[in-house]
């Protein structure tokens, strides 16, 4: 038998000896070459020049969650003199490295994990590495002083862009509305729950407004992607073919699927302008595909990543005593809101940077985008705007006796809370 | 003998050598057209995985190579039986699914490591079985079988990870995988867990397998020759499910793993996004590997640095992901090229018998 | 010229031809070879002597290490088939090179611009030469020996002045060879040159006017076929006397063994190959089964090693009903299987000696542990007991049995078989494709394993095996037995007869 193993090795094993020694003879001449390991430690005091913002599976090229966070990143490294290192994950397993690997190397003036499914990873790096300030968007991580926990109230803008849909839905006779998600994770279920309540009530509303009754259908989709436009287009297609016309995306740039169905749709009806129509999710993305976008309900990440880098400077300059903690960004802060025609303008910078929209196009998105909401009565865009200016005052405002506060109270919600949230709005509980 | 045992060696090492350089030429030219710096993200790539005396980065090199070591054995048993078994994948699905039924019990601590790995490999080798009876008793082809066992994994997780067992605390996973179940961490501070013992154990036992037993001696006969096989008193069938079955446990250990070590998750996340891909990652490292257990460890580990190096290639280098998932594409294309046309012949040459 | 004046007299000239595979193998060390034009040259030589490599130099698929050659008085360098072909030298081999689904006349104008008269030409060159072949009948569908006509005719078509053939005969039956050779005298006297490979003497004496005898690689002589004696040919061939009857002495068959009772086996179609066949075998005798190949015998075979399961009647070993076994449980209980297709069936090629040594009782409690563990220190000594014992001749125990030659791998087989101490030894054409040398090797085992009490059933295409080494004979046709004799019962003549379908009178 050891003759049999000695024999195996020859065969085999002696050729791959062979391409590891030459291998090791490469890595000697490598890092006598000074090596590619720039482990230089700077000393204490001085204030690092690097941010580096990490991004989940979902990755850049959304045109929404992970660019905004960009957005950001790239306006606080260009005001403050930084260099902004970006690092996308291939796959789960490569958060805790990524993590590990920048805030190793002590280089960082601050680490921005961008998204809620890199909270674990986030937790456990900065136990490891306490001197290091990391800010995590959308997690929830309350009890660590060198973690910024970067939530928004999501809840608070879907609220408005439901109330949008139902009026608009109602509008045009239409018999439901829909919302089409990504993974299924608890951020996601603040977004439905603000949307249902929005439904019901711009329900209300309408019916204040015209004296018909409605009652719409609510159809939701966990396509368990953010990053599969293919699945955000057949979700979105089996919505509109029960009578869905506006189709709220919370699905990252799986939701570029959902403006494809929603175009083709419209277009197969002849039309060149909705309904039915979809609703853009964290950035203005109205001008994706302009007249089909009614309105998006912006989560402004890069306001997010912007003050988390301030603040830990401000902390570095000793401005501020204290790093961590939670930031919670609602209407009132400006962490959320609905899409008017002035956001266009900057928003379609993303896209033109992104390759997605010609300069040369650009007058004729922002017409389009204004023909679209000229189409829509203006008593409803005025609606919209008095819940904003309701929910930021008196949250106590309640539809089907649920009120808008109980809701934020709940905060945040398990799957639990979320099916008996929707079922007091009556949607369907899945 | 010994000197065409040394020519052919000379010839394979050639062989590798050339792909080698081939794969980092092509990949230098697509990133050089891309605007960015081949040597300098080479340097970054190799220099934060393989070619350091970094522990951390070593580290982080054996831990990504744990899972394609299992999955990669997976593979090399079929073929050495004659079979293209790519459901490794699948299987390495439903061993994870074992792993999370086994944390979702209440059990005595010191329990749940052992039985996940039981309840794992079984499921993994229960899936592989699947395939081994449609191929051996049915005819059915195994690659069209495995992929299709593939989805049906995966959507079954999936189900069972929204439905049966999502983490109450965080639906996006699993239950986790409680701390006593968990595979001890080798190097504080890094991801390396007693994972890539077990996958290195379980290499060097299925290469034990293979050569020392009279189960792998009818495996490998029933591969090269059905009909001698038959005739020397082996029932081919058998062997072929066998094989199945033996990929199948490697499988589902590699969903082990990933479940009971793999920091921080502990738990199959949403989309099973922390294991897809591993399976068919196996294939191109067995193919590296020359289909030999003694070739799949040296393989797997340049497969997971040139994983851990993607982190250096964006950090240090500035090459975005896609990039970066282009140019490691390509170099192991590249590798796998030779053992794939040779793995073509032998299967289009017998295929009259 | 000196070469163009002997080009006058030689149609072709190998000069000095040196052959060295990559693998270093010598194949051939210095030939000259000399074809003179219109005559049938013989080119004997035993398994290995380096007569195909010669051809297949000559025919363009090989090319020399070293040497030249001369055609017509001119030096020629064929980089491919196609290029002596050109120069209207083609060869047919032992595996034809035939399209199976394919009819004979689209086999013969495979790869040719299409003419209008293809046909009638051909049908022009069947009249000429007596090669009768159906034109529309798919390949798979003829008999080897029409297959071989259509592949000559097909030389023929293409304008071949050379035709070079390489064994032919082998798997032809006697009548078939008979016609084969009255179709080379014929294109002899058309003027065409053959070259005619074989390793059988009483072919070359009948058919060749020339004799070149090989042996290892180089000529030890080139003879008028009309002065030569088979003895003084098998001299040079093999290099000694050869002794052409195997010593038999005289035993008393025991108790039978093996029990065959009105076995019907059908074949890979689902036709019937064996119909009916009942004997049996006794200890210490050598049953034989004479015939035409393709006449059930492989079925009937198979049938009983336990590599087909028949669908009527029995088989009985030692008297124990084993219909249906597994090889697995017939070679626990005494069986030994020299198989006929020892490449396909009784080697795994990839495998090396000491694996191969093994097959088929690697589950013996010699070779196998109490962990199903191969004991590796125990098969490479029985591997090496069979190498020394039954003289094969291998580079290692680790070679892969692909490199040995085939008379080695052949004994291999045959000692993996006999060292198992069967009680049955199931030897089906266990010398073909042997040189004379192992072929007597292996004839003279068999009779000892017989002398020794062992029962042996053998299969043989080759007549005067059968009829040597047998104690009762049977002669097998359409799947049955046309009788059953003593070979001293029987003359040659009637034999023929039963092959050809007559049932042996009073048998």
């Amino acid at each position: 038998m050891k003759s049999g193993l000695k024999r195996a090795l020859s065969k085999t094993a002696a050729l791959l000896i062979v391409v590891f020694v030459v291998l090791a003879a490469g890595a000697a001449l490598f890092l006598l070459r000074g090596g590619p390991a720039e482990t230089t430690t700077t000393s204490a005091p001085a204030i690092p020049k690097k941010i580096a913002v990490v991004y989940d599976i979902g990755g850049r090229g959304d045109l929404s969650f992970n660019d905004m966070a960009y957005l950001g990143a790239k306006r606080a490294a260009d005001e403050f003199g930084l260099e902004l290192v970006e690092v996308q994950s291939k796959s789960e397993s490569d958060y805790l490295p990524n993590l590990r690997t920048l805030a190793r190397s002590g280089e960082y003036l601050l680490i921005v994990a961008v998204g809620f499914l890199m909270t674990d990873a986030v937790n456990q790096t900065a136990q490891e590495y306490p001197d290091q300030l990391f800010a995590i968007i959308d997690g929830y991580i309350p009890d660590k002083p060198n973690v910024l926990s970067v939530l928004f109230k999501e809840h608070e803008g879907s609220a408005l862009v439901g109330a949008l849909a139902a009026m608009v839905a109602a509008n045009y006779g239409c018999s439901a509305v829909g919302v089409v998600l990504g993974m299924e994770i608890p951020v996601l279920y603040k977004f439905e729950a603000g949307y249902y309540w929005g439904i019901r009530y711009g329900e209300q509303v309408y019916k204040q407004h015209t004296g018909q009754d409605v009652s719409l259908n609510v159809l939701w989709t966990y396509t368990g992607a953010f990053n599969d436009p293919a699945k955000g287009k057949t979700a979105t297609q089996a919505q509109l073919a029960q009578g869905a016309c506006v189709v709220y995306n919370v699905a990252g740039a799986t939701g570029l699927g959902i403006f494809e169905a929603v175009e083709e749709k419209a277009k197969q009806e002849g039309k060149d302008m909705g309904p039915p129509f979809a609703i853009g999710v964290d950035a203005d993305q109205d001008y994706i595909k302009p007249g089909f976008i009614v309105a998006s309900m912006m989560k402004r990440v890069d306001v997010g990543v912007y003050t988390a880098v301030k603040r830990a400077l401000d902390y570095y300059q000793k401005k501020i005593d204290k790093f961590g903690g939670i930031l919670e960004l609602g209407l009132k802060e400006g962490g959320v809101a609905i899409s008017k025609l002035e956001d266009l303008e900057t928003f379609l910078e993303l896209g033109i940077q992104a390759g997605t929209v010609k300069e040369a196009e650009k007058q004729q998105i922002i017409d389009k985008v204004k023909a679209m909401r000229e189409a829509i009565p203006s008593w409803i865009w005025e609606e919209v705007d008095k819940l904003a200016e309701t929910l930021k005052t008196n949250p106590d405002v309640a539809v089907d006796g649920l009120k808008f506060s109980d809701i934020a109270a709940k905060i945040p919600l398990d799957s639990d809370e979320i099916k008996q949230i929707r079922q007091q709005l009556g949607v369907p509980t899945g | 003998m010994e000197r065409q045992k040394l020519i052919e060696s000379l010839y394979r090492f050639a062989e590798i050598m050339v792909a080698l350089i081939a794969g980092f030429a092509i990949s230098g030219v697509i990133m050089w057209l891309g605007g960015y710096d081949p040597i300098k993200a080479y340097r970054a790539m190799l220099g934060t995985s393989i070619l350091t005396t970094d522990p951390y980065n070593l580290a982080m090199t054996l831990s990504f190579s744990a899972p394609i070591m299992f999955t990669a054995i997976t593979f090399a048993v079929g073929v050495r039986a004659g079979v293209f078994n790519i459901g490794a994948e699948g299987q390495m699905y439903v061993g994870a699914l074992g792993a999370v039924l086994v944390a979702a019990m209440s059990l005595p601590g010191p329990l749940y490591l052992p039985l996940a790995i039981l309840f794992g490999s079984l499921l993994g080798a229960l899936w592989g079985a699947i395939a081994g009876v449609l191929k051996a008793y049915k005819g059915v082809n195994e690659v069209v079988s495995t992929i299709m066992l593939n989805w049906i994994a995966f959507w079954v997780v999936e189900y069972t990870r929204v439905d049966l067992l999502p983490n109450p605390r965080d639906p996006s996973k699993t239950i986790e995988m409680p701390e006593p179940g968990r595979l001890p961490i080798l190097l504080k501070g890094t991801e390396l867990t007693a994972s890539i013992v077990l996958a290195v154990v379980v290499t060097l036992l299925s290469y034990y397998l293979l050569w020392h037993t009279v189960l792998g001696y009818e495996i490998r006969a029933t591969g090269m020759n059905p009909r001698a096989a038959r005739y020397g008193g082996i029932n081919p069938e058998r062997a072929v499910l066998w094989s199945f079955i033996i990929g199948g446990i490697a499988a589902g250990l590699a969903g082990v793993c990933e479940i009971a070590g793999r920091p921080p998750h502990y738990a199959i996340t949403t989309g099973l996004s922390n294991l897809f891909g591993y399976g068919f990652d196996g294939i191109t490292v067995s193919l590296i590997g020359a289909n030999h257990p003694l070739g799949i460890i040296p393989a797997a580990i340049f497969v997971g640095g040139l994983t851990a190096g993607a982190r250096g290639m964006q950090i240090v280098a500035g090459v975005p992901l896609e990039m970066v998932k282009a140019v490691q594409g390509v170099i192991i294309i590249a590798l796998a090229v030779p053992g794939l046309l040779r793995l073509l012949k032998t299967r289009l040459t017998r295929g009259g018998g | 010229m000196a070469a163009g004046s002997r080009g006058a007299e030689h149609l072709i000239e190998m000069r000095g031809i040196t052959k060295i595979y990559p693998d270093g193998t010598v194949a051939l060390r210095g030939v000259d070879f000399y074809v003179r034009r219109g005559e049938i040259h013989g080119l004997l030589g035993e398994n290995g002597a380096g007569k195909t490599t010669l051809m297949k130099i000559l025919s363009g698929l090989l090319r020399p290490t070293s040497g030249e050659i001369w055609v017509n008085g001119r030096k020629v360098s064929f980089k491919s088939a196609s290029e002596a072909l050109k120069m209207g030298i083609g060869m047919v081999h032992q595996h034809l090179a035939l399209v199976q689904v394919f009819t004979v006349y689209e086999n013969i104008v495979l790869g040719l611009k299409a003419e209008g008269d293809a046909r009638l030409r051909i049908e022009k060159l069947m009249e000429e030469t007596g090669l009768k072949v159906p034109l529309d009948v798919r390949i798979e569908n003829l008999p080897f020996g029409v297959r071989q006509r259509a592949e000559i005719l097909k030389m023929l078509y293409r304008n071949v002045d050379v035709l070079i053939l390489d064994e032919p005969t082998t798997n032809l039956t006697p009548v078939e060879t008979d016609e084969l050779f009255e179709t080379l005298r014929r294109l002899k006297n058309q003027g065409k040159t053959v070259i005619f490979i074989t390793h059988k003497l009483r072919e070359v004496l009948e058919v060749t006017d020339r004799v070149t005898v090989l042996r290892n690689g180089r000529v030890v002589g080139v003879v008028e076929t009309s002065k030569a004696t088979p003895q003084q040919l098998a001299k040079m061939m093999v290099g000694r006397e050869v002794v052409f009857t195997v010593s038999k002495p005289p035993r008393e068959p025991g108790e039978p063994i093996l029990e065959v009772r009105d076995l019907w086996v059908r074949n890979d179609l689902g036709e019937w190959a064996v119909k009916g066949v009942s004997f049996t075998v006794k200890a210490g005798e050598i049953f034989g089964i004479a015939g035409v190949e393709g006449n059930g015998q492989s079925e009937l075979i198979q049938a009983i090693t336990g590599l087909r399961r028949p669908e009527k009647g029995r088989i009985l070993l030692e008297g124990r009903d084993v219909t249906g076994f597994p090889p697995s449980k017939l070679y626990r209980m005494g069986l030994g299987h020299i198989p006929e297709d020892r490449q396909g069936l009784g080697l795994v090629l990839d495998m090396n000696v000491a694996e191969n040594s093994i097959l088929g009782v690697q589950r013996g409690r010699r070779f196998m542990g109490k962990f199903y563990n191969l004991l590796w220190s125990s098969i490479r000594r029985h591997a090496s007991q069979i190498i020394e014992r039954f003289a094969v001749v291998a580079p290692s125990l680790d070679a892969p049995v692909r490199s040995l030659s085939g008379g080695n791998q052949q004994k291999l087989v045959v000692g993996r078989e006999l060292s198992k101490e069967p009680k049955l030894i199931v030897a089906a054409q266990p010398t073909r494709g042997l040189d004379v040398a192992a072929t007597e090797y292996i004839r003279k085992l068999l009779v000892d394993m017989r002398t020794r009490g062992k029962a042996v059933l053998l299969v043989s295409a080759d007549l005067d095996e059968v009829l040597q080494l047998s104690d009762r004979i049977a002669v097998m046709y359409e799947g049955e037995f046309m009788g059953i004799a003593r070979p001293e019962e029987l003359t040659r003549e009637q034999i023929g007869m039963m092959m050809g379908g007559y049932r042996l009178a009073g048998g």
